[in-house]
């Protein structure tokens, strides 16, 4: 598919899609990560566990939902329960990937939703961390969506809502967070990203379509890392814009949304 | 031999809003539990009247704009109560509308302002940053999580509960968490303090006369903030009988002895959704962020005028907002029988 045929909320939902494997536990935030999960769980990975923080486990999701703990998110689900016991999930290591959106990312995948600007003098106070420090601290593998400004992939967040390796390899251990967690994959509008293993820094590894190194580059607030293997991420297919916009969200709720940034 | 102690490596510098008074709470139970079986049916003017008082802390059930108990909102922002402390994990258009009316003074933050999928109302987020910015409101910072945690701590009657996020997090600091190595296994724990609310409002499905309540979809922090609460007030969409409590004991989440007060208000979570019953009001939500654009608050206090302060109950507030036929798209909506 061509570029203009699809708007970038629909190319990182179906990017993000591709990367999430059946049979995962996944916990799931608001907005585009409930896009790219569900429709994930309509092409390739039908077996996966959404799970939202309000108490809805593994919903068949019949249309998207508006909120985290909406009745679509406990529609046809095998439990529902309270949010202490998603959040003793979370703890037991069942969560394998939370899924997560920000306003403002660092290098080491440190995420603020809470403010910019001073904390007690905010420029502009967000809705704060909502489930995502628990998400960000507790699950195995955190997946961020965010778009690709140079104001919002910065140098250093204005405040870490959500620790990503905090200031680098170890930092999260030693903070106490849970060993062998951490961001795992970065989405945006214009890059795929994931997290180098020795310095656990943002690494470049693939572009999307029509995007060059260099439009990635300059949207980026912090020296990138580049993969040796860096690859062009295929377009959307026919078949999995179909779905997302037929089935997963076909009243346009969220995907709407995309129209007006693309 | 030295005395061995449990050794506090971090704390945050956040204020707690509610005293933690665990044996207190047990002397407040054991009487209050002694009118398990007394009708408590009353009205939502008495109510609030009742049991939310100026400068008490405040936790409301629901989740986002989920199951929120609208009425009792409306009722306590007319009956103008003042400086309120709150519980503000998963909050949203509850908070937005006492934040707006100025019942607020201070708030334990987990989600604030945000209406999701919606976004953020601009006047309100305004308000929010200036009253932080100038002290007028006070504010701790927590996730959704260690709030539900809280809470959950309070209904297990113990002050505290050790949990396993916020470490290496900014919000921390301005918590009042404190960060201990564990006496069990020497690794790190944040241990946040409970909450010993004045009072719950929670909306459910039904309940009996008796305030035994039944509730349906995620419950959040419901199970904690129930059962945590010196007062609980219950507003149900249906009063039924006890005989059919009985019949499906499993479904009870909420005993009567929790319960001091039942207000039946049907439709008295609208706009936001009662899961198996009737879905949000997105145009109505729509049209209230839409309301919160205007930068010189006019239109939001319009729709405030028209919707809260202009109406003298739920009723009429109902039929404000499109009546039976309104609230007929609304049931039908959640059960998937016409499009969003």
């Amino acid at each position: 598919m061509k570029k203009k045929d699809y708007n970038i909320f629909e190319l990182m939902a179906i990017v993000a899609a591709r990367e999430i494997e059946d049979r995962a536990i996944i916990y799931i935030g608001t907005g585009i990560p409930m896009l790219a999960a569900s429709l994930a769980q309509n092409m390739h990975a039908p077996n996966i566990v959404p799970v939202f923080e309000a108490g809805g486990i593994a919903p068949q999701m019949p249309t998207l939902p508006l909120s985290v703990g909406c009745s679509r998110t406990t529609y046809r689900a095998i439990r529902t329960c309270d949010m202490p016991e998603i959040f003793e999930m979370a703890q037991l290591g069942i969560a394998h990937y939370g899924f997560l959106g920000g306003a403002q990312v660092d290098q080491y995948g440190n995420l603020n939703s809470t403010v910019k600007g001073e904390y007690n003098a905010p420029k502009v106070r967000w809705p704060g961390s909502g489930g995502a420090n628990a998400f960000g601290s507790l699950c195995w593998r955190t997946m961020i969506i965010i778009n690709h400004e140079k104001r919002r992939l910065v140098e250093k967040v204005d405040f870490i809502t959500t620790p990503g390796y905090i200031d680098g390899p170890g930092a999260r251990e030693r903070e106490g967070l849970p060993p062998g967690t951490g961001p795992y994959r970065v989405f945006t509008d214009k890059a795929l990203l994931d997290f180098e293993e020795k310095t656990k820094r943002m690494r470049l590894i693939g572009l999307l379509p029509g995007v060059t190194l260099e439009d990635v580059i300059e949207n980026t607030g912090f020296e990138l890392l580049i993969s040796d293997t860096l690859k062009k991420v295929p377009p959307p297919t026919r078949e999995e814009l179909k779905v997302l916009r037929e089935k997963v969200d076909p009243h346009r709720i969220v995907l709407s949304r995309g129209d007006k940034e693309t | 031999m030295g005395k061995k102690v449990i050794e506090i490596l971090e704390e945050g510098s956040g204020e707690i809003f509610s005293k933690i008074t665990p044996n207190e709470f047990r002397e407040h139970m054991r009487e209050k539990v002694k009118n398990a079986w007394r009708d408590k049916r009353t009205d939502i003017k008495t109510a609030i009247r009742q049991f939310v008082h100026d400068g008490g802390y405040l936790t409301m059930g629901g989740v986002s704009f989920i199951r929120l108990s609208m009425a009792a909102v409306h009722e306590i922002i007319r009956q103008k109560k003042k400086n309120l402390n709150l519980a503000a994990g998963t909050r949203t258009y509850d908070f937005n509308l006492l934040l707006d009316a100025g019942c607020v003074k201070n708030i334990d933050c987990g989600y604030i302002t945000g209406m999701e999928i919606f976004g953020i109302p601009y006047v309100t987020r305004k308000r929010a940053e200036r009253m932080i910015t100038s002290g007028e409101m006070g504010i701790s910072e927590y996730d959704n999580a260690s709030m539900a945690f809280r809470h959950k701590a309070a209904a297990m009657g113990i002050p505290f509960l050790p949990i396993r996020n916020m470490m290496g997090a900014d919000g921390f600091k301005h918590s009042a968490a404190k960060k201990i190595r564990c006496p069990f296994t020497g690794e790190e724990l944040v241990l946040v303090p409970a909450i010993y609310a004045d009072v719950c409002i929670i909306h459910v499905h039904r309940c009996d006369i008796y305030g035994n309540s039944q509730i349906e979809g995620a419950l959040n922090e419901d199970l904690g903030k129930s059962k945590s609460a010196k007062r609980l007030v219950i507003t149900t969409e249906k009063i039924i009988d006890t005989e059919e409590i009985r019949l499906s004991p499993d479904r009870t989440l909420i005993p009567c002895f929790y319960v001091d007060a039942v207000v039946e208000v049907p439709h008295g979570a609208h706009p936001t959704n009662m899961p198996g019953m009737y879905y949000v009001d997105i145009d109505h939500m729509k049209g209230y962020i839409a309301s919160a654009r205007d930068p010189a608050g006019k239109d939001l206090e319009e729709y405030y005028q028209k919707y809260i302060y202009g109406t003298e109950n739920f009723s009429e507030y109902l039929k404000r907002i499109g009546g039976k036929k309104k609230l007929k798209y609304l049931e039908d909506l959640e059960h998937l029988r016409v499009r969003e």
